[in-house]
């Protein structure tokens, strides 16, 4: 059995081995003359384990595959346990009336400034698609051909990327010291 | 059902005397599970956008979550249809640096980046650009805008890893 292993694995031997008479020439180290009696049981009992094996792995992958996938369960909707806690309550000073007067006025203030804001925006919003409209039925007129064009989809469209605006521009001549971001998410698996 | 009660005295008048589940309304079959992916992936057509994720980031949780309110009423208010309003896992990130005399990574701060996605669904390729428009113009500060097509492999990000499964697969095949 150990000749057999030594001339299986495929190292690089300036000698080649002929100490394994079962070889049949040199050139062919993979294949040997037909082995009798003894191995051959070892071989049906191989296949049958082998069979066996990949049986029970079968089932063990059914089994698996039967259980859904779970979404992974996110960490902002979860209240930490150390603000369950009902013994802390925080008490408010008393308001005068001139403080609520301020407040309310602001807030009303405040609802108009909003109000106004999505006007704006509906209205904004109304008059592209209106402008658009009319732009698309002046082309119809123009040329058909020109109009399914523009009708169609833009592919380079999707996907779009843009950051937030910041509240200042980057400092000129910034230079930041140097670090590393290491990422420290829980891995959750099933 | 009428030997279901603990009465059954099938010759007496009061057979059937303690059922009441007759009664009740129809509850319907039960489904705890999960469905993998219920929502076919939509391709769109040649005049029309289909399944469009629109995916918020920010290390600032009120202001990524108002946003993505804003802009599920948005959709909402413009007649466009939102398929799925969720939230992306969470990531944590520590940053760490060099100090100035020394070789010890100091640790500065823990940030949290929060994700939250809309979907939407039968954008018409006219409207998109508006839509874009507008959303572009309300965007705050530090809140990263991405809109992309949704594929399985977005789908897929959201569920957890199952190594054991990966495991028995590499091994089979």
């Amino acid at each position: 059995l150990c000749s057999f292993s030594s001339c299986s694995s495929w190292l690089p031997q300036r000698i080649p081995l002929r100490g394994n008479h079962w070889q049949s020439s040199l050139l062919t180290p993979r294949t040997a003359l037909p082995v009798r009696a003894q191995p051959k049981k070892k071989k049906k009992v191989d296949v049958k384990r082998e069979q066996a094996q990949k049986d029970r792995m079968k089932k063990k992958l059914k089994k698996l595959e039967k259980a859904a996938p779970e979404l992974i369960p996110i960490e902002d909707f979860i209240t930490p346990l150390k603000y369950s806690d009902g013994s802390r309550v925080r008490s408010l000073p008393p308001l005068s009336p001139e403080e609520t007067e301020r407040r309310v006025l602001l807030l009303k203030k405040w609802c108009l400034f909003k109000q106004r804001q999505d006007e704006a925006e509906k209205k904004a919003i109304q008059t592209l698609v209106e402008s658009q409209q009319e732009a698309l039925k002046e082309l119809r007129l123009e040329s058909e051909e020109l109009y399914q064009a523009a009708i169609r989809r833009d592919e380079g469209l999707f996907p779009f990327e843009r950051e937030g605006p910041t509240y200042t521009p980057p400092l000129p001549g910034y230079d930041p010291p140097e670090g590393k971001c290491v990422d420290i998410t829980k891995v959750y698996t099933q | 059902a009428l030997l279901s009660c603990h009465r059954s005295y099938r010759s007496r008048p009061t057979h059937g005397i303690g059922r009441y589940k007759y009664l009740l309304p129809k509850e319907g079959p039960k489904r705890k599970k999960e469905r993998v992916q219920m929502k076919e992936i939509n391709p769109g057509t040649e005049f029309e956008f289909g399944d469009v994720n629109i995916q918020m980031t920010s290390y600032d949780l009120c202001l990524v979550e108002h946003f993505a309110q804003y802009v599920h009423r948005l959709c909402n208010r413009l007649g466009i249809r939102v398929t799925e309003s969720y939230a992306m896992p969470t990531k944590t990130n520590e940053v760490l640096f060099l100090e100035e005399r020394g070789s010890k990574m100091q640790l500065d701060a823990v940030l949290t980046t929060h994700q939250r996605v809309v979907q939407i669904s039968g954008l018409s390729s006219t409207f998109a650009p508006i839509l874009l428009e507008t959303i572009q113009s309300s965007q705050p500060e530090g809140v990263h805008l991405l809109m992309k097509q949704h594929t399985e492999a977005d789908f897929k990000s959201r569920l957890k890893s199952r190594p054991e499964l990966e495991e028995l697969l590499a091994q089979m095949s």
